[in-house]
């Protein structure tokens, strides 16, 4: 089975069932790197989870790696009514001393609040293709809707909220921190920057421009490829937190290092640290952590 | 025990050419016979053959979009010895095998009507890169763009390849691949400085300008006819960020003078002509170093005729003022100027005024302005002398078919006269240097017929035929041309040869022979 969206297409067209092509369909890792490098401007990754919705109405079990449905379950809080969000994900959200740290590090005279309901659930059901309940989206967005920036740690939430939240400016946290030019001053030639591609390729034509000017400011490394498409290791997805080694986001991580001459690696999305981790010996750190180089991962 | 020439060779036939306006000359399907048997050996070895739906479906057409068949199954080999497996069993039970790369095909050449698919886009691994000599070997299922992305990890690049993502190594040095700094460095082919090619008969040979060079010869710009390519070894050189100038035309005529001035000259690193419509050329030229700008500026721009882009505006806009009923040619054009020109200006592929990633920002562009669900791309390959008129005729051709239309046009230096070129898409007549034009339609979402655009083409074809030129797309279900367009002789030498190197004349059926 050749797993490449191209293929996905082409088997269908040629009478090819959803079930057929089921372990393609799963393989996905959701990044939206196809979509960038569709010169015709096809919205790949939208279709992407359009074939996952479409092979769950035919599918009686799902892969172990599937959520639980827990639309409903979240409580969303009261409303928070700073300007700024930071929706910090299950993972960033886990770990207390780096979340303070990166709202330390964006925070405008104390405008910038950790949001109660990050929405990771509604990822999660996105990603996996499965029914979303309206108002679960509804409680999620009301809870937003006061502010004017929300920073996104979950790159498969930009799109939509950019469709729930029109007028409201959707950052990740890598755009949010290095807007701060005293931090990009703290980047290197020998670092490999690696940027959370979910997020990225949604917004792609603005945010080339940033990490353009970024890779030529700072000279450091990135996991861009020649089409200015990032390269993730995928561990960010649902696959990649079931089983990292299983989704390749090791070999993956291992092929972004590959010819590089790096001395540290920096993260914008928690997720990449551990696929990282596990491929080098080279320092991990997040992007939270540059000030602050002395945070270890554990914080 | 082998059977020998059990396909009939109805193009390699006198008589076997289509002569009404229209026909299509595509294969019928193989009827499958001990397909099965053919299977269970392969198994017997280890080969895993894929025939479910989804796996034989994904390769139902290729980047043309107009020839359609499927395979009854594929492989997807990961060493030289797999397909070596492949066609030593093809041969005992008379299986049809075609080879696909990227697919980038236009009529059909990598479109299987049965039988067995190699799909090698499986071996893609870069083997080695020596910095010091400028060599790279690779397998060759790998694109263009990948090599291009390994390359640049030790700041070098290849020298031409085609302007498309997903053109591979082995599908090109098969058929010459021309880039716009072939009036340099020539075709892809000529690149090449040894191979590791599966035979037809599933022997794996290593060669090169010194070792079995006949079989090399063979090989590049040899259509898939008498081997598969899996290894390359290929030049490269240091990666650098080009500069890009355009001149404007109002006259057909004079821009291919110009091309033709600058391509003799060496006066640029890269030169092409792409039209926007009769009245509006573009020749770009395109410079590695400042210092060639400079020597390019200082010698040779003063005897260019064309125009930079505002007083071209200025002239058009006053040649629309006097003729305010063509208002919607008018239109098409500053369409075309606003969406077309900022693809080859996007920042992030730019720096410092220049181009940094030119095999990105060109065949993006070239695949979202002329790429389509159907791509007819007849061609027209052309001595220096010839060109023009070649050009010219073809033009005409476009016209009468299509409102809107592209040729892009360009040189490909020759390389004394090497046995490769021989029934190729190098014209015979040529001498230093040949030129190619493609006549490409703007096709989009119309729905032409199939009969209508083959009708075009074979008109295109035609100017060939009586011109005595080549073609770069003269394989697949264009193959009716090949004895009109290479004569009954030379078209027997290369039947007698592929009947010798291909007894059961299974590999790429139906591309040439």
């Amino acid at each position: 089975m050749s797993f490449t969206r191209k293929a996905r297409a082409r088997a269908m067209q040629g009478g090819g069932t959803y079930e057929e092509i089921a372990p393609a369909i799963d393989s996905c890792l959701l990044c939206g790197a196809c979509e960038t490098a569709c010169p015709e401007g096809i919205e790949l990754a939208e279709l992407n989870i359009h074939q996952r919705q479409e092979l769950n109405r035919q599918r009686t079990t799902y892969p172990r790696w599937y959520p639980a449905d827990s639309n409903g379950m979240i409580d969303s809080g009261r409303r928070p009514d700073e300007q700024t969000l930071l929706l910090a994900g299950g993972l960033l959200g886990s770990k207390q001393a780096l979340c303070l740290s990166l709202l330390e590090q964006l925070g405008t005279a104390g405008k910038t609040a950790l949001a109660r309901d990050d929405g990771q659930d509604i990822a999660k059901i996105m990603e996996a293709g499965l029914p979303l309940s309206p108002e679960r989206v509804e409680r999620f967005v009301s809870s937003l809707r006061s502010a004017r920036t929300l920073i996104v740690a979950e790159g498969l939430l930009h799109r939509p909220l950019r469709a729930w939240l029109p007028g409201t400016k959707i950052l990740g946290p890598g755009e949010a921190l290095l807007s701060d030019a005293s931090l990009r001053l703290l980047l290197r030639p020998e670092d490999l920057y690696i940027i959370e591609g979910r997020g990225y390729h949604t917004d792609h034509r603005r945010l080339a421009g940033f990490y353009h000017r970024l890779r030529h400011e700072t000279g450091c490394y990135t996991n861009l490829d020649l089409q200015r498409t990032a390269f993730s290791t995928g561990a960010a997805s649902l696959q990649g937190r079931n089983n990292i080694a299983a989704a390749g986001c090791i070999e993956n991580a291992k092929r972004i290092l590959k010819g590089k001459k790096a001395g540290r690696v920096v993260v914008e999305d928690l997720a990449d640290s551990e696929a990282f981790r596990l491929a080098t010996d080279l320092p991990v750190i997040h992007i939270a952590q540059l000030r602050r180089g002395k945070l270890s991962y554990e914080d | 025990m082998i059977e020998t020439n059990v396909i009939k060779d109805k193009a390699a036939q006198a008589n076997g050419l289509w002569n009404r306006v229209g026909d299509q000359t595509n294969p019928s399907r193989w009827n499958g016979e001990k397909w099965r048997s053919f299977v269970d050996h392969l198994n017997s070895r280890g080969v895993i053959v894929h025939e479910a739906l989804p796996d034989v479906s994904v390769f139902v057409s290729d980047a043309g979009g107009l020839a359609l068949g499927m395979p009854h199954g594929i492989v997807r080999p990961f060493s030289a010895d797999e397909i070596a497996e492949v066609l030593k069993a093809a041969q005992i039970y008379a299986v049809p095998v075609t080879t696909r790369g990227g697919g980038l095909t236009t009529e059909g050449e990598s479109v299987a009507f049965g039988g067995l698919l190699l799909d090698m886009s499986s071996m893609n691994r870069v083997l080695a890169v020596d910095p010091v000599n400028l060599t790279v070997r690779t397998e060759a299922g790998i694109y263009w763009h990948q090599l291009a992305e390994t390359l640049r990890q030790d700041g070098l690049d290849y020298l031409s390849a085609p302007l498309n993502l997903t053109s591979s190594v082995g599908g090109t040095l098969g058929v010459g691949g021309i880039d716009i700094n072939s009036p340099r460095l020539g075709c892809s082919a000529d690149q090449c400085l040894a191979l590791k090619v599966v035979t037809p008969t599933g022997e794996i040979i290593e060669c090169s300008t010194t070792e079995n060079s006949a079989l090399m010869e063979r090989v590049l710009l040899g259509y898939g006819q008498f081997g598969v390519i899996v290894e390359a070894t290929l030049k490269i050189r240091l990666f650098t960020p080009i500069i890009m100038k355009y001149f404007y035309y109002s006259s057909l005529r004079t821009a291919m003078e110009d091309l033709k001035y600058i391509a003799h000259e060496d006066a640029a690193d890269y030169s092409g002509i792409l039209t926007i419509m009769d009245r509006a050329i573009n020749l770009l030229v395109a410079f590695d170093s400042d210092e060639r700008e400079k020597e390019f500026n200082l010698r040779w721009r003063r005897h260019l005729r064309g125009y930079g882009e505002a007083s071209f505006g200025l002239r058009m806009a006053g040649y629309y003022l006097l003729h305010p009923w063509k208002f919607r040619e008018a239109a098409y054009l500053i369409g075309r100027r606003l969406t077309l020109f900022p693809e080859f200006w996007k920042p992030e592929y730019m720096h410092k005024g220049k181009i940094v990633d030119r095999t990105v920002v060109f065949s993006r562009a070239v695949w979202k302005f002329w790429g389509g669900r159907k791509m007819v791309i007849p061609d027209l390959a052309a001595s220096e002398e010839k060109f023009i008129e070649a050009v010219e005729r073809g033009n005409q051709v476009c016209r009468k078919y299509f409102r809107h239309y592209t040729l892009y046009c360009v040189g490909i230096k020759l390389f004394n006269s090497r046995e490769r070129y021989e029934m190729s898409c190098i014209p015979p007549d040529a001498g230093d240097i040949a030129f190619g034009c493609e006549f490409e339609p703007m096709l989009r979402d119309t729905d032409y017929s199939r009969d209508y655009l083959q009708s075009f083409k074979n008109e295109i074809y035609d100017i060939g035929v009586d011109m005595g030129l080549s073609y770069y797309r003269f394989g697949g279900m264009m193959k009716g041309y090949i004895r009109k367009a290479f004569g009954d002789d030379l078209v027997d030498k290369h039947l007698a040869l592929k009947q010798q190197a291909d007894p059961a004349m299974i590999l790429n059926r139906d591309v040439i022979f």
